[in-house]
């Protein structure tokens, strides 16, 4: 099966270890390399990109290394693709945003 | 834990024990050149620093060429110079010579001829060579060790793979008494807030501030603004979403102990622990500031890519010859089974492929480190004949 990890307990995004396709079910695995279950992936997420673990809803917090990595930018759902269409910096000020 | 080491009369503990033959200004190179590739044991210095720069930089090529002699890797040292350059030969001899570890001085200035000071190099040099080969390695605490690191070539997954693996090692070292330095200055802009809390208190947290904020100016004077262009393209391409992102992945490799202190390039630090140093993100001009600072061991995290294919490091190449180099490499986008992974230390694809955990690749890096520390020759040192010129650290114009 196809993998994607969780870096820290507190993210709420996973990064793909395989190309991954829309409909695929992916392995989650910890650095420990404990399993962290399954998840269907709604989205194609190419490897080393991410994919959402739970709904992100807009304006909250996108978590990877255990810190934020940016605000979403619009609502995101389990499973899917996680890039710079839907997430933005959280440090651009904000008449940029 | 311990490691087989070499005491120093200072009290450090080396980990080679070369003879540097120290270039104090580029009109001298040939002549510590000549001095040290006759005399087995000997290692050349060379760098292309001109004196024609402003004291900023004279000063940091002053303490990175002393610091360079008076790391504990090297056991004597002999400054060959003309005279007339900056830094100058004779403060650098007197640097490393507070040490309290073999130094000579060779000037042009003071010779009769090109001929004479080479004479009295290469007596120089057997001599020190010589009671340098007689030194015995002897059981020493891992308190003793300072790691250095570098990443290049990062893709998506290095901030997981080969940093993370680096990240558990620097918290094992730090854990034992040990000390870890990174740098590359420009990876902290616009993320400073994330390092600054792990600092140990508000001056050092200050002081990186200080130091980040300088680099941004420095940037910004040429007229460009580095945030408008981070993260590039390629690393968009590669899944990295935003400034924060990259720069995250880029800390992994410094683990998760506190930062003690915050160093200018070439400084050394005071205490044991984690030390972040000023610093651009060129291979050479880094690895010259952390070997003045102590680093015995140095860590370098290829990412995948064509970069992988270079089993000597473009840019680094044995560019420093007293400081040995592990490579970790992380390389997803070549074949799996590229022979490549064969010329470097530690192959971390295998957190990719399932087959290992950070953890364990982490354990192999941390058993990898002691043996290097006890002798062991790295990949890096095992190739020969091609060498690269150390290029300083600079941020003023050439004048």
């Amino acid at each position: 099966m196809k993998k994607a990890m969780i870096i820290n307990p507190k993210d709420n995004t996973a990064t793909a270890f395989d190309d991954i396709e829309a409909g695929d079910t992916v392995s989650l695995v910890s650095k420990s390399g404990q399993t962290g279950g399954e998840i269907t992936v709604r989205q194609t997420v190419p490897f080393g990109h991410k994919l959402a673990l739970a709904g992100i809803g807009q304006g909250d917090k996108v978590l990877k290394y255990g810190e934020v990595i940016g605000l979403a930018t619009r609502p995101i759902n389990q499973g899917d693709y996680v890039h710079t269409h839907n997430v933005e910096s959280a440090l651009l000020p904000p008449q940029r945003r | 834990m311990e490691f087989l080491g070499y005491e120093r009369p200072d009290g450090s503990v080396g980990v080679r024990n070369h003879v540097a033959v120290i270039s104090s200004g580029r009109c001298a190179n040939e002549m510590a050149a000549t001095i040290a590739d006759a005399v087995s044991g000997a290692v050349p210095i060379l760098h292309t620093y001109p004196c024609v720069r402003l004291n900023e930089d004279n000063e940091r090529a002053l303490r990175t060429l002393a610091g360079i002699g008076s790391n504990p890797n090297v056991a004597a040292a002999i400054v060959v110079g003309v005279g007339c350059e900056n830094p100058p030969p004779d403060q650098i001899a007197e640097e490393i010579s507070r040490t309290r570890k073999p130094v000579e001085l060779l000037t042009i200035q003071e010779s009769s001829s090109f001929s004479d000071l080479i004479d009295r190099g290469l007596a120089a040099a057997r001599r020190m060579a010589s009671e340098a080969s007689q030194m015995p390695r002897k059981p020493c605490a891992l308190s003793h060790l300072t790691l250095g690191v570098k990443c290049g070539a990062s893709s998506a997954v290095s901030g997981i793979a080969g940093n993370s693996v680096t990240g558990r090692v620097f918290d094992r070292l730090i854990a034992e008494g040990g000390s870890a330095i990174f740098s590359e200055t420009t990876e902290v802009i616009g993320a400073t807030h994330l390092l600054a809390k792990r600092a140990v208190n508000k001056e050092v947290a200050r002081r990186l501030e200080e130091m980040v904020a300088r680099m941004e100016s420095r940037i910004k004077a040429t007229g460009d603004d580095i945030r408008g262009s981070q993260p590039t393209r390629g690393n968009i391409a590669g899944g990295l979403t935003t400034i924060e992102e990259k720069s995250l992945g880029a800390f992994a490799k410094t683990g998760t102990a506190p930062l003690q202190g915050v160093l200018e390039s070439g400084e050394r630090p005071q205490g044991k622990g984690l030390f972040f140093m000023d610093g651009s993100a060129m291979t050479g001009e880094l690895v010259g500031g952390e070997t003045a600072a102590g680093v015995q061991i140095h860590i370098y995290n290829l990412g995948g890519g064509l970069t992988s294919s270079f089993r000597c490091l473009p840019g680094w190449a044995g560019g420093l010859p007293i400081l040995p180099e592990i490579v970790v490499v992380t390389s997803p986008s070549r074949p799996r089974d590229s022979q490549e992974k064969e010329c470097f230390d530690i192959y971390a694809d295998t957190i990719i492929e399932g087959k290992e955990t950070v953890d364990q690749i982490a354990d192999r890096l941390f058993q990898e480190i002691i043996a290097v520390a006890s002798g062991k020759l790295s990949k890096q040192e095992m190739r020969s004949g091609y060498r690269e010129l150390l290029v300083m650290y600079t941020t003023g114009p050439i004048l």
